[in-house]
């Protein structure tokens, strides 16, 4: 009794000493954080005030006024959410455009129905990239927030990365050679005629210029003329607006560049990311031959398919200097061998800095098994703290959306999800998704709901 | 490639402290005679160095080394205990005695045969895309490629173009796009035949046409306009012009001896594929310049009812090298097969040519078959087919004689590259694993204990190397 009541006193000094601004606060208790940000904190607090962090850490004193939420005894663990780089569940009816070198933006995101928003959800699944279907330069590619409600603009980064296809074939390479070229072309046309623009308008000004002398010495000129007579004075007239001519613009305008090609452009300004999907070790000597030694801002997405044999590039994929992207799984050695190959393991050994994993089917079904994807690399030799940024804060990261899903770190977004155990353990379970503060996903609720 | 290491019975430490290892500047051969005073390495290099200011070679010179060896160069005979240099892909030297410079990757070919890359004359699999689109297409890690270096193959031709099997990369790969023109001779119509010996007449008419006006050209001021080419078959025009070979596809006797008949009155180059009955008039088409390409177990049956030779011969291949023919040889499937019977496809040309070297054919002329002759069909005697300097120095290096049954392919060199690595590969690595030579455990041993200060040999290291001199 008396040490419930010193506990209790607690909070009512911290009050009294620390003054809080006001605001909504909450205190989570947690058992086990993954800040991704250094070491994992056993026990802690993380504070929260009006959706972001305020404290976090194990001795946070919890002021008074504050929600405490105490979640300690589970054996749960909070991290930040989880982050899908290319969920192409969401592609939906627009599947099969802009292929054969239409460079066709995704103007709209095909949203699915709250359902699968909330499928994604329960996997404590916050934000997902969204790629433009089809082969060769189908587009550009967005991002969706699982909290978004059908299509709501703010809750979605449209017109993102260029994607761009390889299919060790004459026909991708030409696409992408002439897609390079076009850009090119169109960079080279445009600043011919910003040129041509800046040469008329000196031109004119000179113009101007000397016709303000001209008419300032006639001017002196027919002063001493009007004594002469009002003839020649007429004459003067005459030329002045013979000369008049249409003046420049005053602001440059670009020439108009066809919106296919229009992504390239920026790509090749470097205003734009290019995600460049390759499937196999040959379509990586392919994207080497187009690229030479061109500096461009690019990104690998690879895919595992049968005939994958990435682990032949190793070396050379690890020190592109890029982010790589590809799916949580172990691949097989392929020609009929046995033999685990941990692709994710061997580009992190060999020096690969930015690692996404992301789940090898993208649909429901491909989130279930993500995280036990992932355990299977971190078994056979992938680091594990390695392993939880690749499927958090580094596909954010790519997607440009570090400030939504980062590391647990004071002045974050409150946003981190809490799972039943090891986020690696197949048997532990999302059972909350925290966004900017709010719970927007308590498995125990829906549970109740479902079996209403 | 690196993943397969894990299974190999050999101390993995070993593979890399191979890396480690020292290697002498310069070696010798066993019973070399003592060497010439002039230093022509060291001429060659300082050209070279000279010319690097001016033209954009490569960052660095790649040299290797093959040594110790028996070389077959097919056109200088064998080299006993030879050593082979190249240099950023080109033989340099090939001799009893080759000074090979610092940094060279060393391939101890000790007890081992190197031989010109095996060509194959006609392939599929291989190439993806038709004609100079194949570099757009190529897989330089497909399996059809693997297992092409691991039959030897270093280049082959498919899908309109001449390939070498650069692993791993684009470059240098593709070496032209098909230098053949087809004519149709075997089919049965007589009127088809026709047409095709008009249209060389025509293409004849009008190349005498031209000449005559050229020469009218020269002497007359009104010689007039140029004869056009008007319905004139243009590939045949090339081919009477010697800018193209006809390929022909024949094999019974009465089509060779008609194909023979045309090459008589319209002499251009040519191929002739198939010639299952060609030992039938070896003379005849060695007489009109023909090349073959033969597959020596392409059976035949004799047809009794005719008054003349026929059917196929086990001795097909040594009548016509008898006869001054060149010929390529291709086995009956000319992919790499996982189906089907061992034996027939790419990956074992060899055993193909040894079917010819079992009917009388020389080893020597069995070799130039699947190199040299090889390359001369391809139009590419000048890059390919012998290990002689200047040449492109892709090679193989045995463990026996090319043609044994037992032999298999310890290294593929493919522009000076080694592309294939029995031991490091997955497919043939635990059938008679390459035992590693005790001179090169010393080696090793030596460089770990630090008397050694430099690295130079990766892969594999020289056991017949004889110890530094002080220069």
């Amino acid at each position: 009794m008396i040490a419930s009541l010193f506990l209790f006193a607690l909070p009512v000094f911290a009050q009294e000493t620390e003054r809080e601004p006001l605001g909504r606060l909450t205190a989570y208790r947690v058992d086990h954080v993954e800040t991704l940000d250094g070491d994992a904190l056993g026990k802690a607090v993380i504070l929260v005030r009006d959706g972001v962090i305020e404290r976090i850490g194990k001795t946070v004193i919890i002021p008074d006024g504050a929600v405490v939420k105490d979640f300690r005894g589970h054996g749960w663990t909070v991290m930040p959410p989880f982050t899908v780089s290319h969920a192409s569940a969401f592609q939906g009816a627009t599947r099969g455009r802009g292929r054969n070198g239409k460079y066709v933006g995704i103007d709209t995101v095909w949203l699915a129905d709250n359902e699968l928003l909330k499928d994604y959800l329960s996997h404590g699944v916050l934000l997902a990239g969204i790629d433009p279907p089809g082969t060769g330069v189908p587009g550009r590619t967005s991002v969706i927030r699982m909290t978004a409600h059908a299509p709501v603009p703010e809750a979605v980064v449209q017109d993102l990365h260029l994607k761009l296809t390889l299919d060790s074939n004459r026909s991708a390479k030409d696409l992408l050679r002439n897609g390079l070229k076009d850009a090119d072309a169109a960079i080279k046309k445009e600043e011919k005629a910003k040129v041509d623009w800046e040469q008329a308008r000196k031109d004119w000004a000179e113009k101007q210029k000397t016709k303000a002398e001209a008419e300032k010495k006639e001017g002196s000129e027919k002063e001493a003329s009007k004594k002469e007579g009002p003839a020649s004075a007429a004459k003067e007239n005459d030329k002045e607006q013979k000369e008049e001519e249409k003046e420049p613009p005053k602001e440059f305008t670009a020439p108009k560049i066809d919106s296919q090609l229009s992504p390239v452009v920026d790509w090749v300004r470097k205003e734009r990311v290019a995600q460049i999907w390759l499937s196999d070790a040959a379509e990586w000597v392919h994207w080497n031959d187009i690229l030479k030694d061109r500096e461009l801002p690019w990104e690998l997405v690879l895919s595992h398919t049968s005939s994958h044999n990435f682990h032949e590039v190793v070396e050379e994929l690890a020190s592109a200097g890029v982010r790589i992207d590809l799916p949580a799984r172990l691949a097989m050695q392929t020609r009929y061998t046995r033999i685990h190959i941990n692709l994710a393991a061997e580009l992190v050994d060999a020096g690969l800095e930015k690692l996404v994993l992301r789940p090898s089917s993208s649909g429901v079904s491909g989130l279930s098994s993500w995280r036990v994807g992932v355990a299977d690399l971190v078994r056979e030799g992938l680091d594990r703290a390695i392993a939880l940024k690749s499927m958090t804060i580094e596909p954010a990261a790519s997607m440009g959306q570090e400030e939504v899903v980062g590391p647990l770190v004071v002045g974050m977004a409150a946003n981190f999800i809490f799972v039943s155990g090891d986020p690696l353990d197949p048997l532990a379970e999302v059972v909350l998704v925290v966004e900017d503060g709010k719970t927007v996903y308590d498995r125990e609720l829906e549970e109740q709901e479902e079996g209403r | 490639m690196n993943h397969f290491k894990k299974l190999l019975p050999t101390p993995s430490f070993l593979w890399t402290a191979l890396f480690l290892l020292f290697l002498t500047p310069w070696l010798r051969a066993q019973d070399s005679p003592e060497p010439p005073a002039e230093d022509t390495f060291a001429a060659v290099e300082e050209i070279v160095e000279a010319e690097s200011t001016e033209v954009a070679l490569p960052k660095e010179s790649q040299y290797l080394a093959v040594v110790g060896g028996d070389i077959y160069t097919v056109t200088d005979g064998m080299i006993a205990r030879g050593a082979l240099l190249a240099k950023n892909g080109r033989i340099m030297k090939v001799g009893k005695r080759v000074r090979i410079p610092k940094g060279a990757r060393i391939i101890d070919a000790t007890g081992m045969r190197v031989y010109p890359g095996l060509i194959a004359v006609d392939s599929s699999g291989f190439l993806r895309g038709s004609g100079a689109s194949a570099r757009d297409g190529f897989d330089p890690f497909s399996l059809t490629l693997d297992l092409g270096l691991a039959g030897g193959l270093t280049t082959v031709h498919g899908s309109n173009a001449v390939a070498k099997l650069t692993r791993g990369s684009l470059d240098g790969m593709l070496l032209t796009t098909s230098p053949w023109v087809k004519l149709n001779w075997t089919s049965t119509s007589p009127a088809s035949r026709r047409s095709l010996r008009n249209s060389f007449s025509k293409a004849r008419d009008l190349i005498r046409a031209v000449r005559a006006w050229e020469r009218d050209k020269q002497i007359k001021s009104d010689a007039g306009e140029e004869p056009e080419a008007n319905g004139v078959n243009l590939d045949h025009l090339r081919l009477l012009r010697g800018e193209a070979t006809a390929r022909f596809a024949a094999n019974s006797l009465k089509d060779l001896l008609g194909i023979c008949d045309l090459l008589e009155e319209f002499p251009m180059q040519s191929v002739i594929f198939g010639g299952r009955e060609a030992w039938a008039c070896a003379g005849r088409l060695g007489r009109v310049n023909a090349r073959m390409v033969l597959t020596p177990r392409a059976k035949q049956y004799a047809d009794d009812r005719l008054n003349r030779p026929s059917g196929w011969s086990i001795e097909n291949a040594q009548k016509l090298w008898a006869a001054g023919v060149e010929f390529a040889i291709l086995p009956s499937q000319k992919s790499i097969s996982t189906g089907g019977i061992a034996g027939r496809d790419l990956l074992t040309l060899p055993m193909e040519a040894a079917f010819a070297i079992r009917g009388g054919l020389s080893q020597k002329a069995a070799l130039r078959s699947v190199t040299l002759d090889a390359a001369k069909i391809l139009g590419l005697e000048d890059r390919l087919g012998s290990l002689e300097p200047g040449k492109d120095a892709d090679l193989i290096i045995c463990d026996g004689d090319l043609f044994d049954y037992r032999t298999f392919v310890q290294w593929s060199v493919v522009e000076g590259n080694v592309v294939y690595d029995k031991q490091e590969m997955p497919y043939f690595a635990h059938i008679r694993p390459r035992p590693v030579s005790e001179k090169i455990l010393a080696a090793v041993v030596e460089a770990l204990e630090g008397e050694s200060t430099e690295v130079a040999v990766e892969e594999s290291a020289v056991s017949d190397v004889d110890a530094p001199e002080e220069e």
